[in-house]
């Protein structure tokens, strides 16, 4: 799928959980680094994951709420 | 206007913060900090560096949160001035463009571009141009960062 294809970026927040995004967005760093993604991610919102910025299951463990 | 809209003054300029469009990116107290302490109260100490300064930071919000005037004959000016963002070019620049998420430093995700965000409950929330999302999973005000990530000294970075 081309980037014009792609739809609108809609970010969903999934409760006491991440952050999915999918559409048409791009992913960086604050000094300007990209990240490669897939079409659909799902960003750590509890700050535990120890894969960040994505979530990697840890919010059920740190008790994320919302 | 927004009732909570506070204003702060030294001798030359008036600084006016808006709450309701901060949006924490950090812009103003990372490169501040002597004037820009989310710590303090006020948050916003106009005695803590020169006044060309403090113009400099201001010009640098993201948003337009933060505005300043000059005051005149010294008198601590009333009324906010116009932003100096133009809400409505901003919009159409926006339009169509993809979203960027930036991961700050020690911060949230800041967001730009032509986006829709569906809360918690399924609800679409409101439009906007750029928010910034907790992700140290601190704030009081779930899903956006309220600026707790600096009480919680959560660091991490991808820089
Ligand atoms: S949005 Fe503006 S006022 Fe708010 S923290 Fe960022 S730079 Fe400061
Ligand atoms: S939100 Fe899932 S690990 Fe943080
Ligand atoms: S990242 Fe700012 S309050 Fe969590």
């Amino acid at each position: 799928m081309d980037n014009n294809s792609k739809k609108k970026a809609e970010f969903r927040v999934l409760k006491n959980g991440p952050l999915q995004v999918t559409g048409n967005f791009t992913l960086k760093c604050s000094e300007g680094k990209v990240i490669d993604t897939k079409e659909m991610i799902f960003l750590c919102r509890c700050g535990g994951s120890a894969n960040k910025p994505f979530c990697d299951g840890s919010h059920r463990r740190v008790g994320l709420r919302d | 206007m927004d009732p909570n809209e506070r204003k702060y003054a030294n001798k030359e300029i008036t600084v006016h913060w808006k709450p309701s469009t901060c949006i924490h990116a950090t812009t103003c107290y990372r490169e501040l900090i002597e004037v820009f302490n989310p710590r303090n109260r006020p948050w916003i100490n106009m005695d803590g560096a020169s006044t060309e300064r403090i113009i400099d930071i201001v010009r640098k919000c993201p948003t337009d949160a933060l505005t300043y005037e000059w005051n005149e004959d010294g008198k601590v000016s009333e009324k906010p001035p116009e932003s100096g963002l133009s809400k409505g070019s901003r919009l159409e620049e926006a339009k169509d463009q993809p979203a960027e998420i930036r991961i700050m430093k020690n911060g949230p995700y800041v967001v730009e571009g032509d986006f829709t965000i569906i809360g918690s409950d399924g609800q679409g929330l409101k439009q906007m141009l750029m928010i910034s999302f907790c992700r140290c999973g601190a704030s009081e005000e779930m899903p956006f960062c309220d600026g707790s990530h600096r009480i919680e000294n959560f660091t991490n970075s991808c820089d």
